[in-house]
């Protein structure tokens, strides 16, 4: 059996040196929470967004004297689609766990919890949610951890 | 002056058409395109892949329009950043109305099309510019 969605595939090398456009495209395909297939292969699922960000980073592979093409792709293993999902979920879910094991360590000394933390937390799970294709379970747990700090910064005087 | 971009303006596009008719070329009109092949040798194209007024390096198309027309004004800049971290989220600039503005034109492009989409948008990048020009004469946000 196929895979059921598109995939949206970059394909890119780039040279060496100079090394900060490199860096720069590892961090964008980072922060979209590209995964990576073999070594200059990523895929992200495809939708409008993630086809014209992918788009952008071969731009600037291409720019930087490197090649780059975009793809839409569609794999021919289910199963393998569901182990692409699930290391996807992985790696979001490891970011989830750390906001949940901070909300418990917060939650053990209540004073130590400020506006500013909780802030913080905020900006991180959307920052995790920017990447989450494929929500792993530990989210929801991580949602409503950050939701309970702000219940008690909100109670606190 | 006739100007094309890709269809389902996003918030890039539609801050450089208000851009464009703003500050470039007040008689500006825009078509929409699938495909950076459609556009023919009487239009000038941006915020697409492989043409000149588009992403550069780290700066959005919007960043890029604004080194090209040599627009320094302080408050476009300001837009700029929004803009920037609205459309790319790369955490290069402090701007807290990012997430706002990239959520209100996501969702604007789900009810209108983009003809109306970039007329609303207008309005929209009107409002925002003038908050910054006034932010920046008062050294601080305006009431």
């Amino acid at each position: 059996m196929a895979g059921v969605q598109d995939w949206v595939l970059l394909a890119y090398r780039m040279p060496r040196e100079p090394s900060s456009p490199r860096i720069t495209v590892w961090r964008r395909l980072r922060k979209l929470g590209a995964v990576q297939i073999v070594d200059g292969l990523v895929a992200l699922p495809a939708d409008a967004r993630t086809k014209e960000q992918l788009e952008w980073v071969a731009d600037l592979a291409l720019e930087a004297g490197g090649d780059a093409s975009v793809w839409i792709a569609r794999l021919s293993s289910a199963r393998q689609e569901r182990e692409l999902a699930a290391r996807m979920a992985a790696e979001v879910a490891e970011a989830y766990q750390a906001v949940v094991d901070e909300v418990a360590e917060l939650r053990a000394r209540p004073d130590a919890i400020q506006q500013r933390t909780l802030g913080r937390l905020r900006r991180e799970l959307r920052r995790i949610a920017q990447r989450d294709y494929f929500p792993p379970a530990v989210r929801s747990e991580a949602v409503a951890g950050v939701a309970g700090l702000a219940e008690m910064v909100g109670a606190s005087p | 002056m006739r100007w094309a971009t890709r269809s389902g303006c996003h918030v890039d596009r539609s801050a450089c058409a208000w851009l464009i008719r703003r500050f470039v070329d007040p008689d500006a009109t825009f078509v929409f395109v699938d495909d950076p092949d459609e556009v023919t040798d009487d239009v000038t194209p941006f915020d697409m892949p492989g043409v000149d007024l588009s992403h550069h390096g780290a700066d959005c198309t919007f960043e890029t329009m604004l080194r090209r027309y040599q627009l320094d004004d302080p408050a476009l800049w300001d837009v700029a950043r929004i803009v920037h971290e609205a459309d790319l989220a790369d955490d290069h600039f402090d701007a807290p109305e990012a997430i706002g503005l990239d959520v209100i034109c996501r969702g604007l492009s789900m009810v209108r099309d983009d003809v109306e989409v970039l007329a609303v948008a207008a309005a929209l990048f009107d409002g925002l510019y003038e908050y910054r020009h006034r932010a920046l004469l008062l050294g601080r946000d305006p009431a």
